[in-house]
């Protein structure tokens, strides 16, 4: 089994109003039943990812990373046999992907 | 963890409960400010309950983080306002304000703060509707005008126009005092009334939307008469007439979703429960010296809950009850009604002989229900031309499938002479 990151991106055409509560309260079922499904799968739930910076030798301009930070909502860790699977647990994750919002799957390398 | 572990409907009514707490506590005329802190909150518990256990007492977590969200956002927005107005930051923060006083009965007495403050007078009924449906019930425009049938656009006009009279209001003036309540008792009701009826006759809902906001209106009575403040005979009455209704709510679809006639429905799947319910309710409204629409429409709905076959109900006490109602709050509509009852009791004639020289205003005129109800009657007085005549209009003025079918099916079976009395007819004005 590999390990895959899957970092969740907000894409253009979102609902800037947020879900509103029923939303939410189905929201809430569904993921509880998609948790159930993979547990397999689900390696590191992960959470949210907040400021962050670039280190680099030379110092950079704050610039880019802003949108960096406004675009990725979180991450989480699931192991999958292939690329395939990671995709199809990250793609029935409720919320994850859908109108404004999607996910890009990355397999990590151990040596 | 799991779905289970919250109750139906949680979010959205910890969004009602959230949002009538906090303007309590900040001034109805933060009550965007609020919303968008309540909004946030559960933003927050969504993202943070999925992964972890759930608080022991979620309400009480949402409460606290919904509080600082708001005290936070208020403090930021006076200092960069720098004015520090009554309602503003001076004194949260104070033990007596903090988040450790949620206690479950202040809910309730906010929840029902709420409520009358959405009937502010100056604000129209149709406004109140949608505040009351945004703020105490928590859905959100898209959801509202799904559920009234009106464009988002209209439904957040309506909103625009509550909020723009509620941020008018002077500081302090939406404290509400004795008087108050009393003076917009009647419009509580009336609201709670509509959405009601918003739920139970709109033809053309899916069934468990027209429920929701059927058990809404169930909730705020039940609120409403469980609460000093409204507790009286008109209320009790209001919700006599809720439950009654709703028992019979089930029974008036068949499995396709299409609508019954009364006479179709299979009285078996009348909820029992619903109706004892609403019969207690009833006894316990027959008191003081009122008699209301709320009684008299109450009234007509226990008399068809207890019927136990079609033929067998007392028409002329529905009718008694449709003259009651006519006195009170004279409408065509009940007019209208009345002489279907009429008819069933007496005969046709007798029925069309109350609509006889009454002019019908324009929206009863345009109304499906008019032209069905004449046709139903000719045919049966054996006026065949004007039958055919009212009956070519009520097709064409049906506003939906499931109407249109229905007028088809009791058109076809008239000479079974029966009534369309089942098209429930209690209009909402």
């Amino acid at each position: 089994m590999s390990k895959f990151l899957c970092i969740q991106r907000s894409l253009p055409g979102g609902n800037d109003d947020g879900p509103s509560p029923t939303q939410m309260q189905e929201m809430y079922a569904k993921f509880g039943a998609w948790q159930k499904k993979f547990k397999e799968n689900l390696v590191d739930m992960g959470g949210k990812l907040g400021a962050g910076r670039l280190v680099t030798v030379e110092p950079m301009p704050d610039g880019p990373f802003v949108e960096i930070k406004e675009l990725v909502g979180g991450y989480m860790i699931v192991s999958a046999k292939n690329l395939e699977e990671a995709i199809m647990v990250a793609r029935e994750c409720p919320g994850l992907v859908g109108p404004g919002s999607g996910v890009e799957v990355i397999e990590i390398h151990t040596p | 963890m799991s779905a289970s572990q919250l109750v139906e409907n949680f979010f959205r009514h910890e969004y009602g409960r959230l949002v009538s707490t906090l303007v309590r506590r900040v001034g109805v005329k933060n009550i965007e400010v609020v919303e968008d802190s309540v909004q946030s909150a559960l933003m927050t518990a969504l993202e943070i309950w999925k992964v972890a256990e759930l608080p022991n007492n979620p309400s009480a977590w949402l409460f606290r983080v919904a509080h600082n969200e708001l005290m936070g956002e208020l403090r930021q927005r006076t200092r960069r306002r720098r004015i520090l107005t009554l309602n503003a930051v001076n004194n949260f923060g104070a033990p007596e304000n903090g988040p450790e006083l949620f206690l479950t009965g202040e809910v309730q007495d906010d929840l029902l703060r709420m409520l009358f403050v959405c009937c502010n007078e100056g604000i129209p009924a149709q406004s109140q509707l949608v505040l009351a449906l945004k703020t105490l019930c928590g859905f959100d425009i898209r959801e509202i005008s799904h559920r009234l049938f009106i464009s988002e656009e209209n439904a957040y006009k309506r909103l625009s126009r509550a909020r723009n009279r509620l941020r008018e209001l002077p500081p302090y003036f939406d404290e509400l005092a004795g008087e108050h309540y009393q003076s917009r008792l009647p419009a509580v009701r009336k609201i709670i009334y509509l959405l009601f009826t918003e739920g139970y006759l709109s033809s053309h809902a899916e069934m468990a939307i027209r429920r929701e906001l059927c058990s809404e209106a169930k909730r705020l009575a039940t609120i409403l008469a469980e609460h000093p403040v409204g507790q009286d005979a008109e209320t009790f009455a209001l919700l006599a007439l809720i439950y009654l209704h709703s028992a019979r709510m089930t029974a008036r679809q068949d499995a396709s979703g299409g609508l019954l006639l009364l006479e179709e429905q299979n009285r078996n799947l009348w909820d029992q429960e619903e109706i004892k319910i609403g019969l207690m309710w009833l006894a316990k409204s027959a008191q003081g010296n009122v008699y209301s629409r709320y009684h008299a429409e109450a009234g007509i709905a226990a008399e068809h809950c207890l019927a136990p076959s079609f033929h067998k109900t007392r028409w002329e006490s529905v009718v008694e009850c449709y003259m009651l109602l006519e006195r009170i709050e004279p409408s065509p509509i009940h007019k209208l009604n009345c002489a279907i009852a009429i008819a069933e009791w007496k005969g046709s004639a007798a029925g069309l002989a109350v609509l006889e020289g009454l002019e019908p205003p324009t929206w009863l005129a345009g109304s499906y229900m008019w032209s069905a109800v004449l046709a139903d009657l000719h045919r049966r007085c054996g006026h065949t031309q004007e039958a055919n005549q009212y009956q070519k209009l009520a097709f064409n003025l049906a506003p939906t499938p499931a109407i249109k079918e229905l007028l088809q099916r009791r058109f076809q079976s008239i000479s079974s002479i029966s009534s369309i009395s089942s098209i429930q007819m209690i209009c909402h004005d």
